[in-house]
């Protein structure tokens, strides 16, 4: 039932470590598909690349997210349900290696923008925070755990070859249509009233990033000592 | 075909291709890819965004129009509704997610189609899908798009979504082992 945490991780670690090289679902050597595809994939590259740079660019950062997610086992639904589940916050911890790092590089990123009197880019996702916000995300949480993948990890199953993903994805566009048809509602009653917060904007450019860190770190110690009592 | 045993049974292949990278490699290449997609696209990564447009392609598809939509008539995280599935980026990259994990589970040779074993996944799926395709819409987002970008843009937004995306997922649990398992 649970795809994706950290059992099958484990396990194949532990094959790897013993030297044996058989894999729970290895039927056989698959590498000429590989290639296949990856020939495929570049093709298309260089068509996309005719049509324009942005298609083509976006084209190949998917295929390296997809990797890095399939190769990694990074699997948002377990990191946020495995502390309550399991006990184990090895992935939660590095899902907040990653929220560190991102955030270092995007604020010099938009530092660089700002200092030299540019538009600062990305602000569209600083969000408006509202009640929408939070019902949003609880919902959001509570069909990640039960259709067993959230929105990238959904992707990424589809191309792993699970059935059950292609029909939660399925749901998740239905889903997606279904919120922008009451978005108005929303919107109206909500959203219009939240308030968006960008941290540099109340402790400065530096502050703001040493703000997030700080948090990001708190949460990394609570999820050390988590884990220490739970496992 | 021995060249393929040979690749196979390589070391530098399988350190690459075969094990599972440890979660904080996987986190340090996410960061960079993050990074590299923010530099030359001046827009975080997301993907849950742009299915509602894909839902709304759908539709016009069969004759339905959602142009007086309000939520289409505001753009939303840069995308547009005039362009099509193919000539959208963003697509292009959330089809290139499936494409790069096909490739990599091919690579380690774990590719599998895997049937739905039972109703209640089926269930599961359905109501999930549902919940986060309507949760992404009214919270601004998805996993990627409201929490990972918006925490990494400095936003509270993504703070306030991750605290409530646990919640959720903690009465996820109660349920999913209640009435899934």
């Amino acid at each position: 039932m649970f795809r994706g945490g950290n059992l099958k991780s484990k396990k194949s670690q532990y094959n790897n470590i013993k030297g044996t090289k058989q894999n729970k679902y290895m039927v056989k050597n698959q590498i000429p598909y590989a290639f296949g595809i990856f020939s495929l994939a570049s093709i298309l590259g260089i068509f996309l690349y005719t049509k324009s740079f942005d298609l083509c660019f976006y084209w190949i950062i998917g295929l390296c997210f997809g990797f890095i997610l399939q190769r990694s086992r990074f699997c948002f639904t377990a990191s946020f349900r495995d502390p309550y589940l399991t006990g184990s916050t090895a992935l939660t911890r590095a899902l907040l290696l990653a929220f560190a790092l991102t955030s270092v590089g995007f604020t010099i990123i938009k530092y660089v923008y700002y200092i030299n009197g540019d538009i600062v880019p990305g602000m569209e996702y600083v969000a408006p925070i509202s009640f929408a916000t939070a019902l949003g995300a609880f919902l959001f949480g509570i069909g990640m755990v039960i259709s067993g993948g959230c929105a990238s990890g959904t992707l990424m199953r589809i191309g792993e070859g699970f059935q059950l993903q292609m029909i939660t994805l399925v749901f998740f566009i239905l889903g997606s249509v279904w919120g922008a048809y009451d978005f108005k509602w929303w919107e109206d009653n909500f959203i219009s009233k939240g308030f968006r917060v960008f941290l540099p904007d109340i402790f400065g450019w530096i502050g703001g990033l040493v703000v997030n860190l700080l948090i990001i770190c708190t949460i990394y110690l609570i999820a050390k000592k988590w884990e220490e009592k739970k496992l | 075909m021995k060249i393929l045993d040979r690749i196979n049974e390589s070391k530098k292949y399988n350190r690459l291709f075969k094990t599972s990278y440890p979660y904080f490699v996987g986190a340090i290449l996410l960061s960079v890819f993050q990074i590299i997609n923010f530099a030359i696209t001046g827009s975080p990564w997301g993907v849950s965004g742009i299915l509602a447009n894909w839902g709304a392609w759908i539709l016009e598809f069969f004759g339905a129009s959602v142009e007086n939509w309000h939520y289409f008539q505001v753009k939303h995280f840069n995308i547009d509704n005039s362009q099509s599935f193919l000539t959208s980026p963003i697509s292009i990259r959330n089809v290139g997610i499936i494409v790069g994990a096909l490739i990599s589970a091919l690579a380690a040779s774990e590719f599998k189609y895997r049937k739905v074993k039972n109703k209640k996944q089926v269930l599961g799926a359905i109501i999930g899908g549902l919940l986060m395709g309507y949760g992404a819409r009214i919270g601004f987002g998805c996993n990627i798009g409201a929490l990972y970008s918006g925490i990494a843009s400095l936003s509270l937004s993504g703070w306030v979504y991750g605290i409530f995306m646990f919640l959720g997922a903690v009465v996820g649990t109660k349920i999913l082992i209640k009435f899934f398992m």
